[in-house]
């Protein structure tokens, strides 16, 4: 019932001619775990990937460029699949058409973008002269006469040089821009002085009329490029819509095409035969079994290993829950995969999880608001790990509301009873402030049980793994400690505190003798080591009292948020009102976000941390059956 | 009638309860924290693990907060 799915080990061999055949069958099912074959000797060979291959790269590398111009990336929905056989037969000429037809734009598009930065360049060349109204061509080509055209910043001051000057200047930017022309004597000493002032000298466009004029013109072509280049992106947008469902379908045939040509890379080969080592589930082994059989003629065989001595390292691990359940997958993954023979605890932490969560959380409003939430997610994100993280958000959610009914939280106040509002609902509640003491004990109490079910749930893995003797050393000797001291320290804490003596009775020396025998049996088993693992028993007890006090300090912000919106806005009345409303959604709002990080956070630290470390060492290997996933083609 | 002088020094009891081991905690996941980080610039798949990781060192406040909430609700109306 914990256990990963059953696997079995099996042997496909057959001969090399019915290689493709096989490979066509594994992979439809995908159901088969191929070993990577790796020990080459005189007579095993590693397989050569079909001679397709290279063919295959290229049409793949082809396509995707196309995908890539026309800026198709994975994840697109699709509403219908593309039948295979249609891309089969058409694949080449469909894709070398369609690659003309997307070069064409998108040469011309770039040819556009070369013209367009063209223009840009004249058009920052020609600004700073759009001031004067002088013809470019009469800038140059003087044998008598300096010209000076750049930016300063001021106007320059050269009568003391010569009053034989023609200066033009007009404002740019910060400083100003100038043309100045001079006879060709003074050119020496008009430069020197212009560059005391900051003089940098202007590139002059090798084009001819009035600047002011060309800019007009070069801005008419530009807005005429741009539209062109408009077009062009609309051609390429309906281009995609309407090849979008071919091209991702023949990606999806390509890389399907490539896994199985590339399969054989995976197996023993000889001369003649074809040999894959892997893992099969039970349950699908009978219909590989007989489809092999069928597909090849009897010439490829499917043959169990049935020898005891398994390596269970070495099965791989496909987890086996029930749907409800599934979600849940998610976190022990994150762990780690359970090792064939151990314990899976994802149907445990189905229930556990939640709870705890719950408990921290343990207010109705916030819960609603988590289930929300939950719900939104699992509907609108495609990744399924986050839906998997929004579904689990869901049921703890419920469990927020169930605690929250139990605590009368509702965003911190109190909403039934006779000191909430809802004065006429009354049933018995536990508020949490109220009662610190009996819930801290709760929370111990909680810890023990869950400590005792990860000792018990220890006891079985090692009881499988290394037997009875081990097992009690191991497990059996902790889960006494555990509870040996709890009796002692049950009896002997009050009795303390209330200042009466403690009293040698029949519980706590039953309790003690728990203590030195569970101790004796841990020293037997772990030797000293064990001993320095000894506080840890009472940390991961007390550990579980985080679940108050997380809990008390979220309520103690969600109070704090609705007495000061009160205290600040409400009572003052008026406008004050609204602001008193958006504080109290601000606070809330991140009091939710802070309440599932830390609850979320802080369950799965008591799973991993706690709980976890009693039984599960993790360590299995993914199940990755040869096969793949369509999304957008059928099968032929 | 509480003592007052009792009761202020309960409270400053848990309140350095608090605020010492949300220091050391704080401490502690600042070390894991960047380590986790670091991490992940290598491989983006470990950040639920190294948030996970980064959180262990909470124990710390949440223990000085169980201390602060039993002083606050347990030890101080047994004062009066």
């Amino acid at each position: 019932m914990f256990e990963p799915q059953p696997m079995r080990k099996v042997i496909i061999a057959g001969s090399k001619d019915y290689m493709k055949i096989a490979i066509d069958a594994m992979h439809k099912h995908d159901v088969v775990h191929i070993t990577d074959f790796v020990d080459e000797d005189e007579d095993f060979k590693i397989g050569k990937p079909h001679e397709s291959i290279t063919k295959l790269s290229e049409r793949a590398v082809s396509l995707r460029s196309l995908a890539s111009y026309l800026s198709i990336k994975g994840k697109v929905d699709i509403p219908n699949k593309y039948p295979e056989g249609a891309i089969i037969d058409t694949i080449d000429a469909k894709t070398e058409q369609l690659d003309v037809e997307v070069t064409q734009v998108t040469d011309k598009i770039s040819e556009i973008d070369s013209k367009i930065k063209d223009i840009n360049d004249k058009k920052r060349l020609l600004e700073p002269l759009k001031n004067f109204d002088l013809p470019l061509e009469l800038y140059t080509g003087y044998q008598s006469l300096a010209v000076f055209v750049g930016t300063l910043k001021n106007s320059p001051i050269i009568s003391d040089i010569t009053d034989d000057y023609e200066l033009e200047t007009a404002p740019y930017g910060r400083g100003r821009t100038i043309s100045l022309f001079v006879p060709r004597e003074f050119e020496g000493e008009t430069l020197k002085r212009l560059q005391e002032q900051g003089y940098a000298a202007l590139p002059l466009p090798k084009m001819e009329g009035v600047p002011k004029e060309i800019l007009v013109n070069l801005e008419a072509q530009l807005a005429e490029l741009q539209s062109e280049k408009q077009k062009c992106e609309g051609d390429l947008v309906d281009l995609r819509k309407k090849h979008i469902e071919y091209i991702l379908a023949s990606d999806e045939y390509l890389s399907i095409e490539t896994q199985k040509a590339e399969a054989p890379l995976r197996f023993a080969t000889t001369k003649n035969a074809f040999i894959v080592e892997g893992w099969i589930p039970t349950k699908d082994l009978g219909l590989i079994q007989s489809d092999l059989d069928r597909a090849t003629n009897g010439h490829v065989v499917v043959s169990v290993d049935s020898s005891e001595a398994v390596d269970v390292e070495k099965v791989p691990i496909a987890l086996k829950n029930p749907l409800p359940s599934k979600p849940l997958e998610v976190l022990v993954r994150a762990f780690s995969l359970p090792k064939y023979n151990e314990i899976d605890p994802t149907k445990l932490m189905t229930f556990m999880y939640p709870a705890l969560f719950g408990l921290m959380l343990g207010d109705v409003g916030y819960g609603l608001l988590v289930i929300a939430l939950g719900l939104l997610v699992s509907r609108v994100i495609k990744s399924q790990g986050m839906r998997d993280l929004a579904k689990i958000g869901v049921y703890a959610g419920v469990f927020s509301v169930i605690f929250g009914f139990i605590f009368n939280e509702f965003f911190g106040v109190e909403p039934f009873g006779h000191r909430g509002y809802l004065t006429f609902i009354e049933y018995p509640t536990v508020t949490r402030l109220d009662n610190v003491l009996t819930l801290l004990i709760v929370t111990l109490v909680i810890g023990l049980l869950m400590l005792t079910l990860g000792y018990v749930l220890g006891f079985i893995n090692e009881y499988r793994q290394h037997g009875l003797k081990h097992a009690v050393f191991a497990k059996v000797s902790w889960l006494m400690m555990l509870w040996g001291g709890t009796i002692a320290v049950a009896l002997v804490l009050p009795a303390m505190s209330s200042g009466t003596g403690i009293q040698l009775s029949l519980g706590l020396i039953a309790g003690l003798v728990l203590l030195v025998v569970g101790f004796i049996f841990m020293f037997m088993g772990e030797g000293a080591i064990g001993i320095a693992e000894l506080p840890s028993l009472l940390s991961n007890v007390l550990s579980y009292t985080r679940l108050l006090s997380i809990g008390v300090s979220s309520m103690g912000i969600a109070l704090a948020v609705n007495k000061l919106s009160d205290a600040l806005f409400f009572s003052k009345g008026g406008i004050f009102v609204i602001f008193g409303v958006l504080l109290l959604i601000a606070g809330h709002a991140i009091n939710t976000v802070l309440g599932i990080l830390d609850s979320g956070l802080q369950a799965l630290r008591l799973h991993y941390v706690e709980f976890f470390t009693k039984f599960y060492s993790g360590g299995g290997m993914k199940y990755i059956p040869f096969g793949f996933e369509r999304k957008y083609t059928e099968e032929k | 009638m509480v003592d007052p002088m009792g009761a202020g020094l309960v409270a400053i009891a848990s309140a350095i309860a608090v605020g010492a081991t949300g220091i050391a905690a704080a401490m502690g996941e600042q070390m894991i924290g960047s380590a986790a980080i670091g991490v992940m610039a290598e491989d983006e798949g470990f950040f639920g693990k190294g948030l996970v990781m980064t959180v262990i060192p909470e124990s710390i406040v949440i223990f000085g907060l169980v201390v602060a909430l039993i002083l606050l609700f347990v030890t101080l109306p047994a004062l009066g």
